[in-house]
C-alpha cells in the first residue's frame, strides 16, 4: 500500500450514541482550506452543529475531537488535541487542548475529525481499531479512576499501544469542573471547560482507539529542513534552557519578579514562595526532563516523592498546578504533587477545582460558610488535608456543600450568595487561571476577551515583556505598546495578533510552550509564524503564506466570537471580576498595591475590538469583519438571529 | 573491516535530561526512514513505557547467534556480510510470526501494513534515523568496545546515586488518603 500522500487522513468519523449509528464522511478541503484543522475544524464544527437552544448537557451538545493538523507527524512538538464542546461552564464556546498520543492514533486509525452526538442509554465506550468501529457496554468501567479505566482498556485490547480518551468519576458525576483524559492520568488533559461533564452526560466513559496506517508527509526533506531550522531556533533562544531545565515550574520566577501570585483567592501578589521554588521541585522531586510526543524541549514534569505523608506519589504536573495550588493558600512542594495526582486520577480539571476550593476558603475565613456546612472540615488557606479532601469530595458530588462547588465557581456563589458573588473569580463563568492581571492592564483585558472564559493561553499578551520599544512601534504603531505597566496605545492591537498567533498552535497541534514562548520577539515570530507555516506546508503539500496562516488564526477566532455572541455574550461579559478593579493587590511586593484601571482597560478594549472590526459599544462582530475572513455563512446566521453588530 | 555494531540505549541517569525523555521521535523518524510515513508499529525501535516517568527505548541487539534466524523455517533471515548483522529477506518472510515469539528482546515485530517482519538494519549503515532524531542524545551506534565503555559509565552512575532504585520503582500512582491526617496544617 502506497504511503499517503500528505498529512490529512481525509476521512471524519462520527458516532451518534442515542441511535448507535456510526458514519464516516469525507474530511476535504470544505474543513481544510478555511479551517486547516485542529481547534480551527473544532471551532466551525461546533458552530454549525450546536445552536443556542442545545444546553451543554443535552444530547444534542457535540463532543468534538479535532488532532492539530501536524499531530501524528514527525513536526517539532506537534503534540496536541482539541476537543470542544458547548461548556456546562460557560454556556458558550469550550474547548480543551491536551499533548498526547491519542490524536495522532486518531489519524492513524484513518480519520482527522470524531464528531459524538446523543447519549447512550448505559454506559458504554467506544472502540476504534482502524475500520472496526463499535460501541461496547462499559458498566464494569463506570466508576474506575482514570489511570484504571486506560490500563484495563489496554489489557482488553491486549494491545500496549492502544491509545484511550477517558473520563474519571468526576466526568461520570457530570463535575462542571471535569476534564477529558488522554491516555490514563498523567499524558494530558483537555481539561477546561467541564469537557469531562459534556462525555459523563453522555454515558460515555472512554474511546479507546488503535491505529496502525501510515500518516503521510507531502514533502519529508522541507519537514527536515524545517525541524533542523526549529532546532538552530531553540538553540539560541533563552528561553528554552530553563524550560528544559525546571519544566514549566519555571513560571515561578516571573510571578515573583512582577508579584502577581493571586494568592488566597486572587488577593496576595506577594506571597512565601519559597517552598515551591523551581529549584525545591527539580532537586528533590523530579524524575527525569520528560517530553510529550515529538518535543525536543522536554519541559514535561513528572515527580515523584519519596518520604513524608505523600511518599509513594507520583504525578505529573504543570506550573498552574502550582499556581492554583498558591491561590489555595498551599506552599508545601509535596502536597502540591499529591494534589495533581488526586485530581488527575479522579478526572479534574486543576485550574478549575483550584479557583473553586479557594472560593470557598474564602467563604469560610468570612464566616459566610461554617463547620457546620463543610461537614467539620476547617476550610482554611493552606489547610492540606481539608483541601485534598473537598477536592475528593467535589468530584464524588459528597455532602451538599461539594455538590454546589461541583457546579463551578459561578454557580456555587449564586447558590451559596450571602454576597459571595464578589470572591468568586471567574470570566463568563469559567475559572481565572495564571498570573494576577493587577498591575498590567493588557493582561486583564486579556482574560476578558478569551473566547473560552477566564484563561491565559489564549493569548499572548506577555510579549509586551519582550518587545523593545522600537519593534512596538513598527508592529504596533506606539513605544508604548512595550511599556507593561504604563502603556496604552498599540496594546488592543498587540493583544489582537497574540490572540491570532496562539490560535496558530491549537490550529496545528504545535505545544504553547514549544513554538509561542520566547526571550524576544523575532524569535517568536520565527517559531510561531514562519516555522509553524513551513511545517505545515511540508505535511500537507500546500503552500500558505505566514499572512494565511496567521489568517486561520483570526478566523478561528472569529468562528468562537460568534458563537458566544449567538449564545448572548456581548460588550459586557469581556470582562474581568471586580475584585481586580475595586481591591488593591495584598502583599506588598512589585504589584503591591495594584488594580486594574477601569478606564485604560476599557481604552485597551476599545483598541482591540477596532482592530478587530467589532462593533465598539457592543462588542458584536461585523459583516464586513466576518466575510473579510470568508465566514459570510455565519455572518448571515448571525444577521437571522439579530446578532450581528453593524 | 567494519565492527558489527547496534543502538545502545547511552542513558546518562546523573543528568536529568540524559534520560530517555518518552518523547518517542526515534519512533516517529525511524518510520520516515523506512516507510516514507509516520507510523511508530511500523519503527524497529520502540519506547516502553513502565508507569510515571520511566521509558525506555528497546531495539535490536544484533545478536550474532540470534534466535529469530534460528527460529525461522524460511530461511528469511540472513547474514548481511557488509552490516555484519542479520537482516529479514522479505521476499522470503511469511510473517508467521515464529521469530517474533523466539526474540528475547521482543523486538522483531510484523509491520501492521506489510505483514511481515522488520526488525533494525542500523539504516543500512548510514547514521541511523533513530541516533540523528534523539533531543537528548541517548541513542548511539555502537561496536562491542565503545558499548562496554557506556555500560561501565551507567553501572558507575548506580553504585554513584543510591536513590536510583527509588527513581526506577514502578507503582505507588495511585492516590492515597489515608495518610493525610497525620499531617499537621
Amino acid at each position: 500500500m502506497a504511503a499517503p500522500r500528505n498529512s490529512y487522513a481525509g476521512r471524519m468519523l462520527r458516532v451518534d450514541l442515542t441511535s448507535g449509528r456510526i458514519s464516516t464522511e469525507e474530511f476535504g478541503s470544505g474543513y481544510t482550506d478555511l479551517f486547516i484543522g485542529g481547534r480551527g475544524v473544532a471551532s466551525k464544527v461546533l458552530y454549525d452543529e450546536v445552536p443556542p437552544e442545545v444546553a451543554p448537557l443535552d444530547p444534542g451538545n457535540r463532543l468534538i475531537l479535532s488532532p492539530g493538523a501536524l499531530h501524528g507527524t514527525g513536526a517539532p512538538a506537534a503534540s496536541r488535541t482539541t476537543v470542544a464542546a458547548r461548556s456546562p461552564l460557560t454556556n458558550m464556546h469550550g474547548d480543551g487542548h491536551a499533548g498526547a498520543t491519542w490524536g495522532g492514533e486518531l489519524k492513524r486509525a484513518g480519520y482527522d475529525l470524531l464528531v459524538i452526538q446523543g447519549r447512550a442509554e448505559k454506559p458504554v465506550y467506544l472502540l476504534i481499531d482502524d475500520d472496526r468501529v463499535e460501541l461496547r457496554e462499559a458498566g464494569r468501567l463506570w466508576g474506575l479512576l482514570t489511570s484504571k479505566v486506560h490500563a484495563r482498556l489496554r489489557q482488553e485490547a491486549e494491545d500496549q499501544d492502544l491509545c484511550s480518551v477517558t473520563i474519571g468519576p468526576a466526568g461520570e458525576n457530570m463535575v462542571r469542573l471535569a476534564g477529558v483524559f488522554h491516555n490514563g492520568a498523567d499524558k494530558g488533559t483537555s481539561a477546561r471547560c467541564g469537557l469531562g461533564a459534556v462525555m459523563g452526560s453522555k454515558n460515555l466513559k472512554a474511546i479507546a482507539t488503535r491505529g496502525t496506517r501510515d500518516v503521510g508527509v507531502a514533502d519529508p526533506e522541507a519537514l527536515k529542513a524545517a525541524y533542523r531550522d526549529y532546532l538552530e531556533t531553540i538553540a539560541l533562544d533563552p528561553y528554552v534552557p530553563p524550560a528544559t531545565r525546571y519544566g514549566t515550574c519555571r513560571f515561578m520566577m516571573h510571578r515573583v519578579k512582577f508579584g502577581i501570585h493571586g494568592a488566597e483567592n486572587w488577593r496576595y501578589g506577594a506571597y512565601d514562595w519559597q517552598g515551591l521554588d523551581p529549584e525545591v521541585f527539580r532537586s528533590d522531586y523530579q524524575i527525569k526532563a520528560g517530553a510529550c510526543v515529538a518535543c525536543p524541549v522536554r519541559c514535561r514534569r513528572d515527580y515523584r516523592v519519596t518520604s513524608g505523608p505523600f511518599a509513594g506519589t507520583r504525578a505529573k504536573l504543570e506550573w498552574e498546578t502550582i499556581a492554583r495550588s498558591m491561590t489555595c493558600g498551599v506552599k508545601e512542594a509535596d502536597a502540591v504533587i499529591a494534589w495533581s495526582n488526586l485530581c488527575n486520577h479522579l478526572g479534574l480539571d486543576i485550574e478549575g477545582t483550584g479557583d473553586t476550593v479557594a472560593f470557598a476558603m474564602e467563604c469560610f475565613e468570612r464566616g459566610i460558610l461554617t463547620e457546620k456546612d463543610t461537614d467539620g472540615l476547617e476550610l482554611r488557606f493552606g489547610n492540606v488535608p481539608a483541601w485534598l479532601e473537598l477536592t475528593r469530595r467535589i468530584a464524588l458530588r459528597e455532602g451538599d456543600l461539594a455538590n454546589v462547588l461541583a457546579e463551578g465557581v459561578k454557580r456555587a456563589a449564586a447558590e451559596i450568595g450571602q454576597g459571595s458573588e464578589r470572591f468568586a473569580i471567574h470570566v463568563k463563568g469559567g475559572e481565572m487561571t495564571a498570573g494576577d492581571p493587577r498591575g498590567m492592564p493588557v493582561r486583564a483585558v486579556s482574560y476578558a476577551t478569551s473566547t473560552r472564559g477566564g484563561d491565559h493561553l489564549r493569548s499572548n499578551p506577555y510579549i509586551e515583556e519582550i518587545m523593545t520599544p522600537e519593534e512596538a512601534l513598527e508592529w504596533w504603531g506606539s513605544e508604548e505598546a512595550a511599556d507593561i505597566a504604563h502603556g496604552l496605545k498599540g496594546k488592543g492591537r498587540m493583544l489582537k495578533f497574540s490572540e491570532d498567533l496562539v490560535t496558530i498552535g491549537d490550529i496545528l497541534g504545535l505545544c504553547k510552550f514549544a513554538f509561542y514562548r520566547s526571550a524576544t520577539f523575532p524569535y517568536l515570530y520565527r517559531k510561531g509564524v514562519h516555522l509553524a507555516t513551513r511545517l505545515y506546508n511540508a505535511c500537507s503539500g500546500r503552500s500558505l503564506s505566514e499572512k494565511d496562516m496567521l489568517l486561520a488564526g483570526e478566523r478561528a477566532w472569529n468562528v468562537e466570537k460568534a458563537y458566544n455572541t449567538r449564545c448572548g455574550a456581548t460588550r459586557a461579559d469581556d470582562v474581568i471580576p471586580a475584585r481586580f478593579f475595586e481591591e488593591p493587590l495584598l502583599g506588598g511586593g512589585p504589584s503591591g498595591g495594584a488594580v486594574v484601571e477601569r478606564d485604560k482597560f476599557e481604552k485597551i478594549l476599545d483598541e482591540y475590538y477596532q482592530d478587530r472590526r467589532f462593533e465598539p459599544g457592543t462588542g458584536l462582530p461585523t459583516r464586513a469583519g466576518l466575510e473579510r475572513l470568508g465566514l459570510n455563512d455565519i455572518a448571515a446566521d448571525l444577521a437571522g438571529r439579530e446578532r450581528l453588530g453593524g | 573491516m567494519a565492527k558489527r555494531k547496534r543502538i545502545v540505549y547511552t542513558n546518562r541517569p546523573w543528568e536529568a535530561t540524559g534520560i530517555c525523555s518518552g518523547c518517542k521521535l526515534c519512533e516517529l523518524y525511524c518510520s520516515l526512514h523506512h516507510n516514507g510515513a509516520f507510523n511508530p508499529r511500523r519503527a524497529r525501535i520502540r519506547v516502553v513505557e513502565l508507569g510515571t516517568g520511566i521509558d525506555v527505548p528497546v531495539t535490536c541487539q544484533q545478536c550474532q547467534d540470534p534466535a529469530c534466524r534460528a527460529a525461522c523455517r524460511f530461511e528469511a533471515i540472513e547474514f548481511d556480510d557488509r552490516l555484519k548483522i542479520v537482516v529479514v529477506n522479505q521476499d522470503k518472510c511469511t510473517g508467521c510470526q515464529d521469530c517474533v515469539g523466539a526474540c528475547p528482546y521482543g523486538i522483531i515485530t510484523i509491520d501492521p501494513i506489510s505483514h511481515k517482519a522488520i526488525k533494525c538494519d542500523l539504516c543500512g549503515g548510514a547514521e541511523p534515523a533513530c541516533v540523528a532524531i534523539c533531543p537528548s542524545h541517548v541513542l548511539a551506534a555502537l561496536d562491542d568496545a565503545a558499548a562496554g565503555e557506556y555500560n561501565r559509565r551507567r553501572f558507575a552512575a548506580l553504585l554513584a546515586f543510591d536513590d536510583e532504585a527509588e527513581r526506577y520503582r514502578p507503582g505507588g500512582e495511585e492516590p492515597t488518603f489515608k495518610k493525610l491526617e497525620k499531617r499537621s496544617s
